[in-house]
């Protein structure tokens, strides 16, 4: 049973194949539910895609199935699903990121957590350490393993459920009653803190404080790297704060490749490999989501039917590197231009970036970074879950 | 829980000498269950006949088995006998009354050295607070119930948690026997003078000899570069608080030091628990603060009025994740899993918070298991944590772990009556904000036993207009304030006699003083 299935216990109540309303926070969640999970993937060239996925989850052994039966039959799911219940009908943000789970485990896509197991496997037992451990290996991994896999999954989907909290403050009338939405952030800290609690407790089984310490950082980078997000989201008139590229690069590494590289880091310690195999592959965890997040802030200015009106994240690579070349009084103009009534016209903003040099810069920052990840993989030996893991960074730095 | 049944003495005896060798019991169990003949004796009160056989021995001191041992039957007998009550206590019940011409002069006297030498009623009173004016409760009828056949003996082994805790902490017996079997265990191990008044050093200002810079460096451990976030976590680490746990903390680190090699130093490592126990504490704080919708915390606006609730929330993991690195350094994998239960435990709690339950014995052990999970775990299991990084000895593991857990329920029991008797520039926080929340504390349940048309107002979670102040008002026209700190006494003595197990010493003694406090503490 995996996570996702078992959250999908929650939404089977939420009238998941309802209609997507367009929600006063549609944008935010928009950029949640691309730019913060491996989701908008499937959008694009999905048959590669999932093909390259459904390729790697055979060489792992069995689907990725995380969250174990624990988690599963203890009471607080129940009591969680019970009380998300009672959402439905509300305009709770965690609504949509519950369906946002539903919609990943029709793809079973839970990413971080295969990438996890497959650099396991590509890293195989550690020569200095062979006298143990070898009887609870799976198709080439440690069960500790794939514990780790687990957690990584379990800490990434508490900050998908903890970044959907409303401010009760800048509630419109609109957006429904007070206390549905007081409600609704109760059951999301709830979740959150459940499912991170379930982390902390997986984690403490791994009997290896380092690795305690990687992955405790990583959320902690992780907690940050949300909050810039956040606070990028909220701001008035769609200016966005000239943060420039490097800057950038540093927040997305919090949101997006610290989880990720500090964990493939943990699992190599966990076999027992030597510093710089964990480098290599923390290297490896840290390049191939950059260039999966640039990749994915790529879809709205390259897809070849888009719907016009669609909005896309005023602080994705493209966007801040085209306003980089421009210069900020430009850029401010360019939005101005494109904003009717307060109204910003996305595409025809999009239009205005397509003929910059923004786009192009991000495949280019996509490709540097896909091509440091296929560097750092070359330290491993040649097998089965190498190019596995190469593939997917084939997958994300396709752009034709 | 099903536990002190009635049936003949030897039996309850049997039962209990069971208990007591029992280690493992719900985390919350009571110290020491005591057969509640003090309750039985008293016909007529609220919640006591039921379960009760008519041949039940009527608890003299004489008719109590010989088995126990000494210490056991000193403290067993004054339940037997049944109550001097009314002369002592303040808001005596009718039942108990009616018993009251049995009462023997020797526990009275005993009571009444202890209570002077305890300083009276452990609670202060203070604004809206008023001695219970008892109106006889409207409950007691309907709960006389029929008279028993035999076989109710048996029925009544299941005797309810409720009536059985009630029975505890309500009869008068049972202060006297608790501060009775407190003189006889203790003044073995010579802690008895705290009971005569004799002041050690403030526990506060012991605890602080280790805790310099304490907020200072928790601060470092919140490597944060943006200020905003910064400034969001550290908000509840400005040095203005009680820092309640880290003092316990570091107090148990010395005393389990001490005891194990006469090591008057505090590790590095279990000084970082006291960093932890808070900073976990504070992450719950603001988490709890979002879900409570709260608006003052400390005499301040909480993280969630100032920033919003989704940088609130943020802050909260944030001080979680700082609190799991510092953890992880520690670099002992024991500490870590002993603390991760406490991570564990409190999302728990805040489950069982979110639920009710319908039947009201099975609602006072929700209670009971709430309180553990939220306040006592934290303090009994970093208590664990120092005395595992200072002792090898698994014994000494265990009475760290009993005291925390003793004093956090009695800290959370007394926390819970200020909510009724303090008011909010005391507490720094709203009162009656439990109520408000619709949740029943341990005053509230004990109220609903005698007065039980306030059980559909706790179905309904004080939702209805009015409800608040009505059930605020039945809560004080009750004895569940007196009750709720007996019960919390109960907890106390039992922590103190856990901590009595170890080696002498000044922190020992402050942690014995420190329960004390914790009982007559006024915010």
């Amino acid at each position: 049973m995996s996570l996702r299935q078992l959250l999908l216990r929650l939404p089977r109540y939420l009238g998941v194949s309802g209609s997507p309303r367009r929600l006063w926070w549609s944008s935010s969640l928009d950029t949640i539910s691309s730019v913060g999970s491996w989701r908008g993937q499937s959008s694009r060239s999905p048959a590669h895609w999932n093909q390259v996925v459904s390729e790697a989850e055979k060489i792992v052994g069995y689907p990725t199935s995380f969250m174990s039966l624990r988690c599963l039959l203890s009471d607080e799911l129940s009591n969680i699903a019970m009380q998300v219940r009672k959402l439905v009908g509300t305009q709770h943000p965690l609504l949509t990121t519950a369906r946002g789970l539903v919609h990943d485990s029709r793809h079973n896509l839970q990413l971080r957590g295969l990438v996890v197991l497959l650099i396991s496997k590509a890293a195989g037992p550690s020569s200095m350490n062979t006298s143990c451990q070898n009887y609870d290996m799976v198709s080439g991994i440690y069960s500790c393993q794939r514990s780790l896999a687990e957690i990584t999954e379990l800490i990434h989907t508490a900050l998908l459920v903890h970044r959907g909290i409303v401010n009760l403050n800048e509630l419109q009338s609109s957006d429904g009653l007070l206390k549905d939405m007081q409600f609704g952030n109760k059951i999301a800290i709830l979740s959150g803190d459940f499912l991170l609690a379930n982390a902390c407790n997986g984690l403490a089984l791994l009997q290896n404080t380092k690795v305690v310490e990687l992955l405790a950082s990583a959320l902690m980078d992780l907690v940050q790297g949300v909050y810039h997000e956040n606070s990028a989201l909220a701001k008035e008139n769609h200016i966005t704060e000239d943060i420039g590229i490097s800057t950038w690069k540093k927040q997305t590494f919090l949101s997006h490749g610290a989880l990720l590289a500090k964990s493939c880091q943990a699992a190599m310690e966990l076999a027992k490999h030597d510093a710089d195999v964990q480098d290599m592959a923390f290297q490896y965890g840290k390049h191939m989501a950059m260039s999966h997040k640039i990749n994915s802030d790529l879809q709205p200015f390259i897809k070849e039917k888009t719907s016009d009106s669609m909005a896309f994240n005023l602080n994705s690579a493209p966007v801040v590197l085209h306003q980089e070349f421009l210069g900020r009084d430009l850029w401010i103009k360019q939005i101005g231009e494109a904003q009717e009534k307060g109204r910003l016209d996305y595409a025809k903003l999009r239009e205005t970036i397509k003929a910059g040099k923004g786009v192009t810069s991000a495949i280019d920052l996509c490709r540097y970074h896909g091509n440091k990840a296929l560097e750092a993989l070359e330290s491993f030996p040649p097998s089965e879950a190498r190019s596995a893991l190469e593939n997917i960074v084939f997958a994300v730095t396709r752009f034709s | 829980m099903t536990a002190g049944a009635p049936g003949s003495p030897e039996r309850r005896a049997g039962a209990r000498e069971r208990r007591l060798a029992q280690t493992e019991g719900p985390a919350w169990s009571l110290p020491v269950l005591e057969p509640a003949a003090g309750r039985r004796a008293a016909p007529g009160s609220s919640g006591q006949a039921r379960g009760r056989a008519p041949d039940v021995p009527r608890g003299r001191p004489g008719s109590a088995p010989s088995g126990a041992s000494p210490g056991r039957s000193g403290k067993r007998r004054p339940a037997w006998g049944p109550s001097s009550s009314c002369a002592k206590f303040p808001a005596p019940g009718p039942g108990r009354r009616t018993a009251g011409p049995q009462a023997e002069p020797a526990p009275r006297r005993g009571f009444q050295t202890l209570t002077m030498a305890s300083g009276g009623w452990p609670w202060r009173r203070c604004c809206s607070w008023r001695p219970a004016a008892r109106s006889p409760g409207p409950g007691s009828p309907g709960r006389a119930g029929p008279p028993r056949t035999p076989s109710a003996a048996d029925a009544g082994a299941q005797m309810s948690y409720f009536n059985l805790v009630k029975s505890l902490t309500s009869a008068f017996p049972h202060r006297y026997s608790m501060s009775r079997f407190h003189h006889t265990t203790l003044a073995v191990c010579c802690c008895s003078k705290t009971q005569s008044g004799e002041k050690y050093t403030d526990p506060f200002k012991l605890g602080w000899r280790h805790l310099n810079g304490l907020y200072e460096d928790i601060r470092k451990e919140l490597l944060i570069s943006t200020t905003e976030l910064k400034e969001m976590s550290e908000y509840y680490f400005d040095g203005k608080g009680k820092a309640f746990r880290p003092v316990i903390v570091v107090l148990m680190a010395r005393a389990c030091n001490i005891h194990h090699n006469n090591s008057r130093d505090v590790q590095a490592s279990q000084r970082s628990i006291a960093l932890i126990a808070e900073m976990i504490h504070t992450a719950s704080l603001v988490h709890d603060d979002v879900i409570d919708d709260a608006s003052s915390r400390r005499g301040k606006h909480t993280v969630n009025k100032i920033w919003g609730e989704q940088k609130a929330v943020l802050a909260g993991d944030l001080i979680l994740s700082a609190a799991s690195i510092a953890l992880a350094r520690i670099g002992n994998t024991t500490v870590i899993s002993i603390l991760t239960q406490v991570i564990e435990d409190l999302v728990r709690g805040e489950f069982l918070q979110l639920g009710s339950k319908e039947n009201e014995n099975e609602r006072f052990a929700h209670y009971l298991e709430k309180t553990f999970k939220k306040t006592a775990s934290l303090i009994a299991n970093s208590c664990k944590a120092v005395s595992v990084l200072g002792c090898p000895d698994p014994v000494v593991h265990e009475i760290a772990y009993q005291y925390g857990k003793n004093v956090g329920i009695a800290f959370q029991l007394i926390d819970d009556v200020l909510d009724f008797t303090s008011c909010s520039d005391q507490m720094g926080k709203p009162t009656s904000a439990d109520l408000k929340l619709g949740l029943a504390t341990g005053p509230v349940l004990f109220a609903c036993q005698q007065f039980p048309e306030m059980n559909a107002m706790i179905m309904r979670r004080f939702s209805l207009p009015g409800d608040v102040d009505r059930a605020r008002q039945y809560v004080l026209q009750s004895d569940g304030v007196q009750q709720t700190t007996y019960l919390a006494q109960r907890y106390c003595h039992e922590a103190v006699r856990e901590i009595s197990k170890l080696r002498p010493s000044p922190e020992r003694e402050a942690l014995i003083q420190l329960s004390e406090i914790v009982l007559t503490r006024d915010k």
